[in-house]
């Protein structure tokens, strides 16, 4: 085995990575320590790894960090309430366009902790398919159950996140 | 952006202002917008790229093939060794085995760490000085270990230079410093004291990057 292809290739879905993580461990310091194990993990079963383009070899990551997270998450016990940290939430750059759509600062620190409250099997599909815009085949391959068993979480967790949304602007 | 309404919307050809009623009101718009992305903090990839030089210089069961070969290569040099103690002293010979000894796979890393944080606690209780223990982008850190020399504890820092080990060994100044360079079997061996204290670092890497790993340390 070339000792450089596992850099060359999985290396630049690091960012990919991290974001799952970062959402699924809801702290920057178990994102971290999940990224990193993932990674080591998957160095180890590289050779059996069947991908032969760079989404199949992001799929094939993905998946070995969201299992890590899921491990982490249930090592740390039962989902813990996490305080809801503004600084945090910086939100993404936007360009102005037609078909964009800008919530109030206010309001997209809110959709952040509702995203962040989802149970993580949801959470996930939602990060994957609505933050890292991955195509519903992809997800599904990550989380491995079929699509339309992403579909209908996907609608449920956005049917959630609308309960949150309107829950907590009302306390707002 | 990822809602399907908003981009059947668009693909029909739909006005700006069509699509725009539908955004408005959509939450499935706005969740790829308005939500955070994280990502991978600064530093992250070079921890990744150093744990990973640890892992290939870690043998597993399935390398035992390699390790075997990597035991004979050391009985080879333990002759070597042998041939190196007729000429040179025995402080030089001493540098050179403890290299070739930590060669042999189980007797690397006391301590495999990437960070320095790890590593130098870890020598706490177990050296009467406190061995700087930075790591660099072109030779990050791998681990430490405990050496003796003349029944003195010596600290042993272990790099990585790309499938190249170094090792940096230092401990206590008793009696005459050593102070020199000299090239051994291939092994290239660059000493210097400083403080009281013996610094070596041995590897089979080119005696240039050698050269460059001992000036980055020491100008650290």
């Amino acid at each position: 085995m070339d000792p450089g292809l596992f850099e060359e290739t999985v290396l630049p879905h690091l960012n990919a990575a991290y974001n799952l993580s970062r959402w699924m461990t809801r702290n920057s310091d178990d994102a971290e320590d999940a990224v990193q194990e993932a990674y080591l993990k998957a160095f180890r079963s590289f050779q059996n790894c069947k991908a032969t383009t760079p989404e199949e070899t992001r799929a094939w990551v993905l998946a070995i960090v969201r299992n890590t997270c899921l491990t982490w998450l249930r090592r740390k016990g039962a989902a813990p309430t996490t305080e809801f940290n503004e600084e945090t939430h910086s939100g993404r750059e936007l360009t102005p366009g037609g078909e964009s759509v800008m919530l109030s600062q206010a309001a997209a620190d809110r959709l952040n902790g509702c995203v962040e409250a989802l149970p993580p099997e949801f959470r996930e599909v939602i990060v994957l398919r609505e933050i890292e815009e991955l195509p519903y085949k992809e997800v599904a391959g990550i989380a491995g159950v079929p699509i339309g068993t992403i579909m209908s979480r996907l609608a449920r967790a956005r049917r959630r996140l609308q309960d949150c949304m309107t829950a907590r602007s009302r306390t707002a | 952006m990822s809602c399907e309404i908003a981009r059947r919307l668009m693909e029909s050809g739909e006005s700006a202002a069509a699509i725009q009623t539908h955004t408005a009101s959509c939450l499935s718009c706005a969740i790829g917008e308005n939500t955070s992305y994280y990502e991978a903090p600064a530093g992250l990839e070079e921890k990744i790229r150093a744990s990973l030089a640890t892992e290939r210089h870690r043998p597993s069961r399935r390398n035992w093939w390699a390790a075997a070969a990597v035991a004979l290569l050391v009985v080879s040099g333990t002759l070597t060794v042998d041939l190196v103690r007729q000429s040179g002293n025995a402080m030089e010979t001493a540098i050179l085995s403890a290299h070739l000894r930590s060669l042999e796979g189980t007797h690397l890393l006391d301590v495999p760490s990437s960070d320095q944080h790890t590593v130098k606690p870890w020598f706490n209780g177990k050296l009467d000085f406190s061995p700087a223990v930075p790591s660099f982008p072109d030779f990050p850190l791998l681990g430490g270990r405990l050496e003796y020399f003349e029944a003195h504890p010596a600290a042993a820092l272990i790099y990585d230079r790309g499938q190249h080990m170094i090792n940096l060994f230092i401990w206590h100044v008793n009696g005459s410093t050593l102070e020199k360079t000299w090239t051994s079997n291939g092994y290239h061996v660059i000493c210097w004291a400083k403080d009281r204290m013996n610094y070596c670092a041995v590897s089979d890497v080119n005696a240039a990057e050698l050269d460059r790993f001992a000036a980055l340390y020491r100008a650290n």
